[in-house]
């Protein structure tokens, strides 16, 4: 019988001939965890196992993003924490403003046919590297960290398939809204997804990395994006591209699910609130009032969606009723975007930049206030994850998310540019 | 070993796809590394009395439709459920990083199918791990459940995934 991607990785790595349903172990070749899971995740391995050495210093981070730059005297007593545990060890530490631990893992760490344990639950945007990368809770990063192996449930799979191209100011993040519509938010729990076809194939890394991202909004333990010349590209952009290597499902073999999807039909697509699968096209919402527009994340924060953004916001200026916030998701894309320009015109056009990091995402450090729209580049919109249970979050691509900051209203980027 | 059965009432009955911002807000995980404290705010945003009713009741249990816990990994949403002083959830399914952080940290998760209909608030529920069933002593009816697996097993009876990994490594 023929393995998928996933099973192809975990066989490879547990030295065993996988099948979906087995309960393997494997050892990590990376663990990460952010300011909100890595304190008790150190807890853990102290209080538990009694230590605090790691197993191998180069194989661990530890990423300072979620509340960066420190908003409060608690979240800084919490760093030094972090701080203090990683000099220690010797490991990577990533400070307040270097960015959010995904596409700081991207860059850096992330290549095909490696596993990746994250303490955050988007750990499956390295599937766009193709790497088997999860999330887990802080006491399983704890025990990798003390131990270097995991134990893993081998997932099923399921297989979608994208064809075509995809429309004008349509992207890779409408795709998987579409997918998520489809097959809802638990359509795909414990399940490793494949993407594959024409429409992916085309797709830039970056673009990838959306699907990846998102596929835990449909309960996926994984979603993995072929290896191929694009992924070798964007390792040697990084200067790793002798961390590429092929590695693919066969022809043969066995998906538990399948779904096909036209590229060609899709169209700008809305996450209403307050769950991400509550999806309907940009069309529904066109007029409404946003009080606040946010572009960037571990979702919607690279170099390709600060480019898009700055070119549908040049020469223009946000609404005065509606505030444009923008996070780079890395100190890397930061000095990019300074320096192909996109700062500039996005400053200029009213943009509060803010250092990277996870910024207005979580609610931590950007937070809105009472009865407030927002429209959001990032993940997910459940009740209250902005900072406020009384405030409502909108999700899109960030061609909409541009447009709507210049119209202050949500804009069908189709209809007026 | 078997895992000890369970008798007790049901504390809450919580709706599908119930997120980890729901259970625990991001708002108080990065300031407080104390369980306790953080328990206090314990599904704060959609139920501001759970706190103080789950401290009314011994071992309540936690009934929810299909995938409870989905949305982020913070294990402070188990971690704070079980601070409660919660004995078990039973749920039509689960988000999976909420399955296996439960598991990791010592709380049941039962799996069991049309359980958020068969069971309602304050009813009593006797829970066996033998036969695989729950009994709604209150309204008379049993209902089968998964069986958990034998691994989430070996978890639960030593008392979480670090005691388990430390008699391993011995």
């Amino acid at each position: 019988m023929g393995k998928t991607l996933a099973e192809k990785i975990l066989s490879e790595k547990s030295g065993k001939d996988v099948a979906p349903g087995d309960l393997i172990t494997v050892p990590v070749d990376f663990v990460f965890g952010q300011d909100g899971t890595m304190p008790l995740a150190i807890q853990q391995m102290e209080k538990e196992l009694g230590t605090r050495k790691v197993f191998d210093p180069a194989k661990v981070a530890a990423v300072c993003d979620h509340a960066s730059p420190s908003p409060s005297e608690q979240v800084s007593n919490v760093h030094i924490f972090m701080r203090k545990f990683a000099r220690e060890n010797g490991i990577h530490f990533f400070e307040n403003g270097d960015g959010i631990c995904h596409q700081i893992v991207a860059e850096k760490f992330a290549a095909p046919g490696k596993i990746i344990i994250g303490g955050d639950s988007h750990t499956c945007t390295h599937g766009a590297l193709t790497a088997f990368a999860t999330g887990m809770g802080s006491t399983d990063v704890g025990a990798i960290m003390a131990y270097g192996t995991t134990w893993l449930r081998v997932p099923e799979s399921f297989k979608i398939t994208v064809d075509g191209n995809l429309p004008k100011y349509v992207t890779s993040k409408d795709v998987f809204l579409h997918i998520v519509r489809e097959i809802t938010a638990d359509g795909a729990t414990y399940m490793s997804i494949e993407y594959l076809g024409s429409t992916i194939n085309k797709m830039s890394v970056e673009s990838r990395l959306v699907l990846s991202n998102m596929s835990v909004e449909a309960g996926a333990k994984v979603g993995l994006c072929p290896a191929d010349e694009k992924v070798k590209a964007y390792l040697k952009k990084n200067g790793r591209v002798n961390e590429y290597r092929k590695i693919a499902a066969d022809k043969n073999a066995v998906y538990t699910d399948e779904l096909e999807i036209d590229a060609a039909g899709l169209e700008p697509l809305i996450a209403a609130p307050h769950r991400v699968d509550n999806v309907k096209p940009v069309s529904e919402f066109a007029g409404m009032h946003m009080d606040q527009v946010c572009i960037g994340s571990c979702t919607n924060g690279r170099i390709e969606d600060l480019k898009v953004a700055a070119e549908i916001l040049k020469g223009k200026k946000a609404h005065p009723d509606t505030r444009l916030v923008v996070y780079p998701a890395s100190r890397q894309v930061l000095a990019e975007a300074i320096k192909l320009g996109y700062i500039e015109i996005l400053v200029k056009a009213g943009a509060a930049v803010g250092a990277p990091g996870c910024g207005f995402c979580i609610g931590r450090t950007v937070a809105l206030g009472d009865g407030e729209k927002v429209l959001s580049t990032q993940n997910r919109n459940f009740r209250g994850r902005m900072g406020n249970n009384k405030s409502e979050i909108y999700l899109s691509n960030v061609p909409v998310a541009a447009v709507s900051a210049i119209y202050g209203k949500i804009t069908d980027p189709r209809e007026v540019l | 070993m078997a895992l000890k059965n369970i008798k007790s009432k049901v504390l809450r009955v919580y709706p599908a796809d119930t997120n980890t911002d729901e259970v625990i807000s991001g708002k108080y995980k990065y300031d407080e590394l104390d369980l306790k404290k953080l328990a206090v705010h314990a599904f704060e945003s959609i139920d501001p009395t759970f706190y103080a009713d789950s401290q009314k009741v011994k071992d309540p249990i936690l009934i929810a439709a299909n995938n409870f816990g989905c949305g982020s990994s913070r294990e402070q949403a188990p971690q704070v459920i079980l601070a409660c002083g919660v004995s078990c959830i039973i749920a039509e399914s689960y988000a999976r990083i909420f399955y296996r952080n439960s598991f990791n940290i010592g709380l049941p998760l039962i799996e069991c199918k049309g359980i958020s209909k068969e069971a309602k608030q304050g009813d009593e529920l006797a829970i066996d791990f033998k036969k695989n069933e729950i009994r709604n002593l209150t309204t008379g009816k049993t209902l089968p459940m998964k069986p958990i697996p034998e691994f989430m097993q070996q978890l639960l009876e030593a008392g979480g995934l670090m005691p388990y990994l430390k008699a391993q490594h011995k």
